[in-house]
């Protein structure tokens, strides 16, 4: 029997960049440009990663030639929006200062901005409020963005999960496992910038025993919010869930861009904002109200479908367009070989399952509760505008933050490094034991049942009390056969870690307020309004604490 | 199983295998047939598809579980 050893490796930055998703390019690049040595390292390839990976195409900026010179109305309908609502209005205003910078950017670099050579807003907007998306063409934003990065200098190592961060004499890089070979690699870094994006694989997918088949791309498990729990660092709104919608049974992302109107089996329209296809609203009805596909089924109402029949032949291109730029290939792909029409045929849309809204605690710099930790993008959700916009302004931090201070000892890093081989190698080397695939299904379930849509707590009190027992037998007894299934237990690993704080975050928020619902406690507390719920590491597990909003 | 590769039109150039985000292809050998050895983790983006130099190598077929629902269009 062959005993795995796992090799070690040594590598050293000024900012190190954890994810190359839109959000930590744009910060790789800042940072590069401002003069830093900066290393990049993702999961994946850079090239097509993460839930970008082959484009997208709504844009959320303020652009003065469109919008004309006052900003406020965009920064008052983004703050409402599904992207903006749990942000302080001065980190819209942040971001939508800054977006057409990017936006500029981006065209520059060969990103198309502009449809027929203008700017164009539709989609995720009500009749008579702002226009806040710019549709935008994104198939190709990823291998055009690794190549600015490159041309900068950056350096990019693929195929490298990261795991923990090192804290010795405060944040010092951090500890990543390859994917591809036994070796653990420890970055030393003078800053660091997270940027691995959302957190999937949480709840149970739409296909029961199909991990695999989600909205948003499931490589991103949450790893930087439990780096950055782990390493002491707050995660803030944990508690409050959030749920996309799009077509069923095959789950993407991607809703605005389809042009039709959300229809009843019997062609009524379920919304009261537009009766034919229109691209410039689409059917803004599920942006403010998610579970509206899920109420349909459980009244038996439903299905609702996305009737795009009647569609004028120029709005039927343009989406179809937009559909490639969209990352909607697969499902394309899938039209032709089904001989689906949207002229013909109304697709069937679904709620999909929920994950947390929160994430890691970043403010309109890209700073965590830590110095020298920056983070961006999905690490709390924004999409992409956000990811791109607080990417760059983490990235441009954190190379100010290097400037300041000196290069981490030598020795920063051995402990962790070395306890992080040692669970690395018992995984690899046991021979009986849970597969990944064990504990997140059973993980999956837990979160399901017991904080679902419904939430108690004397439900919290039990499901805590499991997810603690899986929690002890993942870190003692899973077993990865490869450095492939190494990876996917690191990542259950993590959303152990996310899930044990979502719970604690919602056995102490004992209210019910706009989408955060308790069965036990049917009310808003006053006490609680202006606030946020902050969670951190205690010596114990989960600490929480109420925080001003704009803290 | 998704994704299928061709033999015959296959260059064996390996991008597939490189970019793939979910490492599908892992355990491929550099300048051999990629080996799809995790289809079930297939996430249908469809971006080996467009990294591949050689038309039509590499397709995908989707799992019947993910089939689109929707409304046939009615019959004249
Ligand atoms: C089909 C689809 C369409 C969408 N359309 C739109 C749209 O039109 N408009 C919009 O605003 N939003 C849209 N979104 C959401 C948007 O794609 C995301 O908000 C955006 O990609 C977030 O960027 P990010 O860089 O934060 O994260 P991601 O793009 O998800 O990138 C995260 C990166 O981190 C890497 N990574 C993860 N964990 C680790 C680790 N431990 N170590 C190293 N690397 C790691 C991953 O490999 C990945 O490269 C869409 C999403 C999907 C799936
Ligand atoms: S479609 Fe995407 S996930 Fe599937 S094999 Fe191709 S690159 Fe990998
Ligand atoms: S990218 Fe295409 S040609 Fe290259 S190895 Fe993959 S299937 Fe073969």
């Amino acid at each position: 029997m062959t005993h795995i050893i796992m090799a070690g490796e040594q590598m050293e930055a000024d900012v190190l960049v954890i994810g190359g998703g839109p959000a930590g390019l744009m910060a790789a690049i800042h940072a590069a440009e401002s003069g830093a040595k900066v290393t990049l390292i993702d999961k994946a390839n850079t090239v097509r990663s993460g839930s970008g990976a082959t484009g997208n195409d709504h844009f959320r900026a303020y652009i003065p030639a469109f919008h004309g010179p006052d900003m406020e109305p965009v920064v008052k309908e983004v703050a409402k929006s599904q992207a903006g609502w749990t942000r302080p209005q001065s980190f819209v205003r942040t971001w939508m200062k800054t977006s057409f910078d990017i936006v500029k950017m981006w065209d520059d670099w060969g990103i198309p901005m502009k449809h027929e050579g203008r700017w164009e807003f539709s989609g995720h907007t009500f009749p008579g409020k702002p226009f806040t998306t710019l549709k935008y063409s994104g198939q190709s934003q990823k291998p055009i963005l690794t190549k600015e990065a490159k041309k900068r200098g950056v350096k990019i190592v693929n195929r490298v999960t990261a795991f923990d961060l090192i804290t010795d004499h405060g944040i010092s890089g951090a500890i990543g496992v390859h994917g591809r070979e036994d070796k653990i690699i420890t970055f030393s870094a003078k800053a660091v910038v997270l940027c691995t994006g959302g957190c999937v694989r949480l709840y149970p997918g739409p296909t029961p025993g199909w991990m695999f088949n989600r909205a948003d791309s499931p490589h991103t498990t949450g790893d930087g919010r439990a780096m950055a729990y782990r390493a002491g660092a707050d995660l803030l709104n944990m508690e409050i869930p959030m749920r996309w919608a799009g077509p069923k049974y095959f789950a993407k992302c991607g809703k605005a861009t389809w042009v039709g109107v959300l229809r009843d089996p019997r062609d009524k329209p379920v919304g009261p904002f537009v009766t034919k296809p229109d691209r410039i609203y689409g059917d803004p009805i599920s942006d403010s109200y998610k579970g509206l596909f899920e109420d349909y089924m459980k009244t038996g109402k439903g299905p609702v479908y996305m009737d795009c029949r009647g569609i004028s032949n120029e709005d039927y291109d343009y989406m179809m367009h937009y559909m490639k730029h969209e990352g909607l290939h697969g499902i394309l792909h899938h039209f032709d070989e089904e001989g689906i029409d949207l002229r013909e045929n109304p697709i069937e849309f679904m709620t999909y399952e929920m994950t947390t809204r929160g994430g890691i605690h970043y403010n309109e710099k890209g700073e965590t509760s830590m110095p020298g930790l920056y983070a961006a993008g999905d690490e709390y959700f924004g999409g992409i505008s956000a990811a791109a916009t607080f990417g760059w302004i983490a990235g441009g931090k954190a190379a100010g933050f290097a400037f300041g201070r000196d290069a981490p000892s030598k020795n920063a890093g051995k402990e962790s490094s070395e306890a992080l081989k040692n669970l690395v190698r018992e995984m690899r080397n046991r021979k009986d034991g849970p597969s990944w695939q064990e504990i997140n299904v059973a993980l999956n379930q837990v979160m399901s049942d017991y904080i679902g849509p419904t939430r108690s707590d004397t439900l919290v009190e039990a499901g805590t009390a499991h997810l603690l027992r899986i929690k002890e037998k993942a870190r003692k007894d899973l077993v990865a056969k490869n450095q492939h299934e190494l990876i996917h237990c690191l990542e259950v690993l993590n959303l152990l870690d996310v899930a044990e704080v979502i719970f604690a975050a919602i056995k102490e928020r004992k209210e019910t307020r706009e989408k955060y619902i308790r069965v036990d406690h049917p009310y808003k507390n006053p006490a609680f309004d202006e606030k946020v719920l902050v969670c951190r590491k205690g010596p114990e597990g989960p600490l929480t604490e109420w925080k001003a909003i704009n803290d | 199983m998704p994704p299928i590769i061709d033999e015959d039109k296959c260059t064996l150039c390996g991008n597939c295998v490189d970019i793939c985000t979910e490492d599908v292809f892992f355990g491929s050998k550099k300048k051999q047939l990629p080996r799809v050895t995790y289809p079930h983790e297939c996430v249908y983006c469809n971006a080996c598809v467009e990294e591949c130099p050689a038309e039509g190598a590499v397709r995908l077929r989707l799992p019947l579980p993910m089939m689109l629902m929707y409304k046939p269009a009615p019959t004249a």
